[in-house]
C-alpha cells in the first residue's frame, strides 16, 4: 500500500452524531476508504475531491478577484443575509456572524427551518438532556420517539445505545429496555425493540401531553376528552408505566423531523414537558437529535455572540431575535433582502430557503462546492470541506466539542476566507444603523 | 503607546505596602517598570484613584452552561451596541443583561476596570467550546477551572486507593483541557444525582463503595492541587449548596481539610443555619470565624444582589430543586463521566425572606471577616447577581448609611440574630477594596504578575476619578490600561485587544495516559487523541507554582 496515509480518528459530519474514529485511508490523493463510517458518513467523506475554482458572473478568477466582487456586493447592499449553511467550522461560523453584524445585516442557520418549534420549546420551559455518553453508559430505559436511528443515525445504537455497552448497563442491548413510538409515517424503523407503540399523526400532541401528565401526577392526572381519548390514554398509560420504572430514562426523538412536524410547536413542548417530568420519580434524559453538517455549533456560536441561536437582526445596530417573523426563509420570501452571503455547503441549504434565493440581487457564496451552486452566484469562492481538507471545531448534536482532522491538503479553508472577508469589510468600515 | 505614564495619580497598590500615595506609575512593553523617558505618552492622573487592575476569582462567562443560560432566557437580553473602538480591531455588537454575549462580556469587564476574568467550571469535556468562547472574549487576561469530583474516572482510582494515579490524572487533565486549577462542585453529589439521588450529600455518603466518599474526593483532589504546586489551591463548591442547615457540611469540609491550602468560593451559599421547624437563619458568624483562624483557608463570598440573576451551575440537584420550588423553567444536561449541568432562572427580591437573608449573609461575611487577602470579592456572576453590580457592591461595603438604608427596606423575617440586622458599623476603606477586588484574588490564583503596580508586574491599571458614590466611581473608570495598552479614555472604550490565556500544564507520569485511554476505550464516546485541546491563543504561561498559603496581612 505504498502512498498510503490514514488519517486517525477523524470527525465524521455526515449526521449529527459526529463519530470521531473514523480512520481515512488516503491513496493516490484521493480518500479510498473511510473506516467505521456508515453510509452516511461513507457518502460525507467521498473520495474528498472538490473543485477549486473562483468564479465571478459564470467566469474563473483569480481569489483576490473573487473577494474584491463579494466585498463589493455585501458593502453595497442594502440588506444582507449571511446564512451559516451545514458543513461549516465553529471557526467560521464565528467569522460569519461577525460578518453579518458589521453590515447591520441578518444572520441565520438552517436550525429556523428545520429546527424551529424544538428550539423554541426549548426556550419556554428549558429541557432535561444530557451528553450522549450518559445514554450510553447510564440509560436502562430507551424510548424511541418516531425516530429513524437505522435511516437517519445509523451508528447511535452501536455508539451510543441501544446496542452499546455502558458501565451501568453492562449487557448493552440486554441491559436495556427498548420502546419505539411511530407516528404515522413517521415510524422508527428496524431497531429491535421490547415494545412498540403506534400513535396517529393527529393524537400525538394529545399522547404526549397524556403521559406528561401521567408521569407528573401518576394516575391522579386529567383525563383527556379528546374524541379518541380511549386510545390515546391507553398509550399514554402504558407508556408512563414502563417509562416511571427506568432508572435512567433516555428519550430520544429526531429534532429534525419531516417538514410537518417541524411545525407542530405542541409537539416539541410535551416532549420537553414529558422529560422533565419524569425527573420528578426517576432520571431522564431527552436528546434531540440533528443532522450533520455541525448545526448544533451554528446554534452554539450564534447564541456566544449574540444572546440568539437563530434568525438574528443586527439592523439596529445590536442583535435582535426574530424567530417567527424573521428567519431567512421569511426575509427571503419578502423580498427584503438584496444580497445574501451563503457559508459553508450551499447544496444543504433546506430546499424552501434556496428557493427564496432565486431573486436575490447578489449572491456571493463561499463553501464547499461553491462554484456549483444550482442558482449561480455574483462570486463563488471553493473551499476544501471542513473535517476534510481543514481542521477546526464542531459541535455534536448534544453540543460536545470535537476537533475536525484534515486528512487532504490542497483547498484553501473556508474559515481562512471568511476570516479574509471580515477584514475586508472591516477596512470599509461598519454599518451605520439603519 | 509601549511607553506610558500614569502621572500624579494617588495609589492603591496594597501588595506593595502603597496605601493611598500620590505618585507615577510607569509602564514600558506592557509591564510596570520604574521609570519612562520624558517623551512617553503621558496620562494624567491628578486627583484621580489607581489601582491594579480588577482580577475576578470566580464568575461564569464561557461553559457550556452559560450558553444554555443564553440559550434559554433570550427574554432577559438588552441591546449592546459596539463600541467605538480606534484600534482597527472589529468592533462588535450583543447583549447585556444577566448573562451577557461574549464580546460584550469583555467590553464590560474592561469597562469596569477588570482585566482578568476567570470562568469557574468548565466540564473537561466541554473545554474546547469554552476556549472558543474566551477566543471572543475581548480585552481580558482569563481562563478557567475545571469541574473534578464527579468524574468517574477519579472515582475508580479512589475506590482502588490508587491516590498517586488520581494524582498524575488530575495533572493530565488540567493540561489536557488547557485549564487554570481544579474545581471541585458538590463532590460526589452530582454523581449520585445522575443515579437518582435526592437526598443531602454528607462528607461520608457512600457513593456505591464505602471507599468513595465526597470526603475522600475532597481529600484527593485538595492533596493533588497541593503536591503539583499549583498555583491556585483547589477551588471548592461544598456540598448541599443553597440548604437551610448547609453551614455543619461547609464546616466539616473546612475541618476535614485538616490545615491544607484550599479555596471555598460563594462561601454566602453555604453559610445557613437551621432554625426550628426546618428554616432558615445566618450561619455566616460560625463559618466567617472559622475562616478567620485557619490562614490555609480562602474564599470568596458570592455575594446575592437585589435583581434578575441566572443561577447556573454544575450542581444539578441544586437546579432541579429551585425549579420545583420556583416553578422557573429549567435545563438540565448530564455530562458524561464528568460532571452535571442546570440552569434557573431566578429574581432576588427584597420582600422575599430568603433572598434577604441571603443579602444578609453575604455582607456579613464581608463585614466580619478579618483577613481581606483570604475572603474576596464576587456575586458568582450571574448567580448571586451580574458582575455589573460590583460598584454597587462596593459602595455597600464602604457606605454604612447606604447599607442601613437598604437593610431597612428588605423582609426581616429571617434575620433574627444576624449580625448585620444587629449592627456592624465596618467601612471598607480602597485600600481594602483594592486587596478584595484586585490584590486578594491575585494572590489567591497565584498571579505573581497581577493584582499590583510593582515592577515587572503586568500593566494593567484601572484609573478612577474620585467621586463621593464610589457605586459611580467604581462603575466608570477613567481609564482602563490592559497589557499597557490603554483600553478605556476618558472613560471609553477604545481598544479591545485580544486577551491572553492563562492555564497551567503540570508535568506528569506518561504511563497514566494508559490507564486513562483505556477507559476513554471503555466507556467514552469521544475518542481519546480527540479529547486535548490544542492550539490555544497563547502558550501556557510561565506561571511560578505557589505552594505556600496566601498570607495575611
Amino acid at each position: 500500500m505504498t502512498g498510503t496515509i490514514v488519517t486517525e480518528n477523524g470527525t465524521c459530519l455526515g449526521c449529527g452524531c459526529a463519530c470521531d474514529d473514523i480512520d481515512v485511508v488516503v491513496s493516490a490523493g484521493r480518500i479510498a476508504e473511510a473506516r467505521n463510517a456508515c453510509p452516511l458518513g461513507r457518502a460525507w467523506f467521498g473520495d474528498g475531491n472538490v473543485p477549486l475554482r473562483c468564479v465571478v458572473n459564470a467566469r474563473d478568477v483569480m481569489p483576490e478577484e473573487a473577494l474584491r466582487v463579494a466585498t463589493d456586493r455585501l458593502s453595497r447592499a442594502k440588506r444582507v443575509l449571511v446564512y451559516l449553511a451545514p458543513g461549516l467550522s465553529c471557526e467560521a461560523q464565528r467569522a460569519g456572524t461577525a460578518i453579518a453584524d458589521l453590515l447591520g445585516g441578518v444572520v441565520d442557520s438552517a436550525t429556523s427551518a428545520t429546527a424551529l418549534h424544538q428550539t423554541l420549546a426549548s426556550q419556554e420551559r428549558g429541557f432535561a438532556s444530557s451528553t450522549l455518553g450518559e445514554i450510553r453508559n447510564r440509560a436502562d430505559v430507551m424510548l424511541l420517539w418516531a425516530v429513524d436511528l437505522d435511516r437517519r443515525y445509523p451508528r447511535f445504537s452501536a455508539r451510543y445505545g441501544p446496542d452499546a455497552v455502558g458501565i451501568f448497563v453492562p449487557d448493552g442491548r440486554r441491559s436495556r429496555r427498548v420502546i419505539a413510538v411511530d407516528v404515522g409515517d413517521a415510524a422508527t424503523g428496524r431497531v429491535d425493540t421490547d415494545r412498540r407503540f403506534t400513535v396517529a399523526p393527529a393524537a400525538e400532541v394529545a399522547t404526549l401531553t397524556a403521559l406528561a401528565g401521567l408521569v407528573a401526577h401518576g394516575s391522579r392526572a386529567p383525563t383527556t376528552s379528546a374524541p379518541d381519548g380511549g386510545t390515546v390514554w391507553s398509550v399514554a398509560s402504558d407508556l408512563a408505566e414502563i417509562l416511571r420504572a427506568g432508572r435512567y430514562v433516555a428519550f430520544v426523538y429526531d429534532a429534525e423531523p419531516d417538514e410537518r412536524a417541524a411545525r407542530s410547536n405542541g409537539r416539541f413542548d410535551a416532549l420537553a414537558a414529558v422529560a422533565q417530568a419524569l425527573n420528578d420519580t426517576t432520571r431522564c434524559a431527552a436528546v434531540a437529535l440533528r443532522a450533520g453538517g455541525n448545526r448544533s455549533g451554528a446554534d452554539a456560536i450564534l447564541t456566544a455572540q449574540t444572546g440568539y441561536p437563530m434568525a438574528v437582526d443586527f439592523a439596529r445596530g445590536f442583535p435582535r431575535y426574530r424567530p417567527h417573523d424573521g428567519s431567512a426563509f421569511v426575509r427571503l420570501r419578502s423580498r427584503e433582502v438584496d444580497a445574501v452571503l451563503v457559508l459553508g455547503d450551499a447544496a444543504l441549504i433546506p430546499p424552501g430557503v434556496v428557493e427564496g434565493m432565486t431573486d436575490v440581487a447578489s449572491r456571493v457564496v463561499v463553501g464547499p462546492r461553491a462554484s456549483e451552486f444550482a442558482l449561480g452566484s455574483d462570486a463563488a469562492i471553493d473551499t476544501g470541506v471542513p473535517g476534510i481538507h481543514s481542521a477546526g471545531t464542531a459541535l455534536r448534536t448534544d453540543d460536545v466539542p470535537l476537533p475536525l482532522r484534515p486528512c487532504l491538503s490542497g483547498p484553501p479553508s473556508v474559515d481562512a476566507v471568511t476570516a479574509q472577508l471580515v477584514e475586508l469589510l472591516a477596512a470599509r468600515g461598519r454599518r451605520g444603523v439603519a | 503607546m509601549s511607553q506610558l505614564r500614569i502621572a500624579g495619580g494617588t495609589v492603591y497598590d496594597p501588595a506593595n505596602g502603597v496605601d493611598g500615595e500620590v505618585r507615577d506609575v510607569c509602564i514600558d512593553a506592557g509591564r510596570v517598570v520604574n521609570e519612562v523617558p520624558a517623551g512617553a505618552t503621558r496620562l494624567d492622573a491628578r486627583g484621580m484613584i489607581v489601582m491594579p487592575g480588577g482580577v475576578d476569582i470566580h464568575a461564569h462567562v464561557a461553559s457550556g452552561a452559560v450558553n444554555v443560560a443564553r440559550r434559554i432566557m433570550p427574554e432577559t437580553h438588552d441591546p449592546a451596541l459596539a463600541p467605538e473602538l480606534v484600534d482597527g480591531s472589529v468592533p462588535r455588537s450583543g447583549v447585556d443583561g444577566t448573562v451577557p454575549s461574549t464580546f460584550t462580556t469583555g467590553y464590560r469587564y474592561a469597562g469596569l476596570g477588570y482585566t482578568t476574568v476567570f470562568d469557574a467550571a468548565v466540564a473537561p469535556l466541554m473545554a474546547r467550546q469554552a476556549h472558543g468562547q474566551l477566543d471572543d472574549t475581548p480585552i481580558v487576561d482569563g481562563g478557567f477551572f475545571a469541574l473534578l469530583g464527579n468524574d468517574e474516572f477519579l472515582l475508580r482510582q479512589i475506590d482502588a486507593g490508587e491516590r498517586e494515579r488520581a494524582r498524575e490524572y488530575v495533572a493530565w487533565m488540567l493540561g489536557a483541557t488547557g485549564a487554570y486549577a481544579i474545581k471541585v462542585v458538590n463532590p460526589g453529589g452530582v454523581e449520585l444525582w445522575k443515579r437518582g439521588a435526592r437526598e443531602r450529600t454528607d462528607l461520608d455518603t457512600p457513593l456505591g463503595s464505602s471507599r468513595v466518599t465526597p470526603r475522600a474526593i475532597l481529600d484527593t483532589l485538595v492533596e493533588a492541587a497541593v503536591t503539583l504546586a499549583l498555583p491556585h489551591a483547589a477551588h471548592i463548591h461544598c456540598n448541599n449548596l443553597g440548604l437551610p442547615g448547609n453551614a455543619s457540611t461547609t464546616l466539616a469540609t473546612m475541618q476535614t481539610l485538616d490545615g491544607r491550602r484550599a479555596h471555598f468560593t460563594h462561601l454566602q451559599f453555604h453559610s445557613y443555619g437551621s432554625a426550628a421547624g426546618g428554616g432558615w437563619r445566618s450561619a455566616a458568624r460560625e463559618i466567617i470565624e472559622y475562616v478567620n483562624a485557619h490562614a490555609s483557608i480562602s474564599a470568596d463570598v458570592g455575594q446575592v444582589m437585589f435583581g434578575h440573576a441566572a443561577t447556573l451551575t454544575a450542581d444539578a440537584p441544586v437546579e432541579y430543586l429551585l425549579h420545583r420550588s420556583s416553578g422557573r423553567k429549567w435545563a438540565n444536561v448530564d455530562i458524561e463521566l464528568e460532571t452535571g449541568c442546570g440552569v434557573v432562572p431566578h429574581e432576588y427580591r427584597e420582600r422575599a425572606a430568603v433572598a434577604a437573608l441571603q443579602w444578609a449573609v453575604g455582607l456579613e461575611l464581608f463585614l466580619l471577616a478579618r483577613d481581606p487577602w483570604r475572603v474576596v470579592l464576587s456575586t458568582d456572576h450571574p448567580n448571586g447577581g451580574s458582575f455589573m453590580s460590583y460598584p454597587q457592591l462596593i459602595r455597600l461595603l464602604m457606605d454604612r448609611a447606604y447599607r442601613d438604608e437598604q437593610l431597612r427596606r428588605v423582609q426581616p423575617r429571617l434575620l433574627a440574630g444576624s449580625a448585620l440586622a444587629e449592627g456592624l458599623d465596618r467601612e471598607y476603606t480602597l485600600r481594602e477594596v483594592a486587596i478584595v477586588t484586585r490584590a486578594g484574588p491575585a494572590r489567591i490564583l497565584g498571579l505573581r504578575e497581577k493584582g499590583h503596580l510593582g515592577v515587572g508586574a503586568d500593566a494593567d491599571v484601572t484609573v478612577y476619578a474620585s467621586d463621593p458614590d464610589q457605586a459611580r466611581m467604581f462603575a466608570t473608570p477613567r481609564y482602563v490600561v490592559k497589557s499597557g495598552v490603554v483600553v478605556v479614555e476618558e472613560g471609553q472604550l477604545r481598544r479591545a485587544p485580544a486577551g491572553r490565556r492563562l492555564h497551567v500544564r503540570p508535568p506528569f507520569d506518561a504511563a497514566v495516559t494508559r490507564t486513562i485511554r483505556q477507559h476513554f476505550d471503555d466507556y467514552s464516546t469521544v475518542r481519546f487523541a480527540n479529547f486535548p485541546v490544542s492550539g490555544l491563543r497563547d502558550a501556557a504561561s510561565p506561571l511560578a507554582p505557589v505552594g505556600s498559603p496566601p498570607e495575611g496581612r
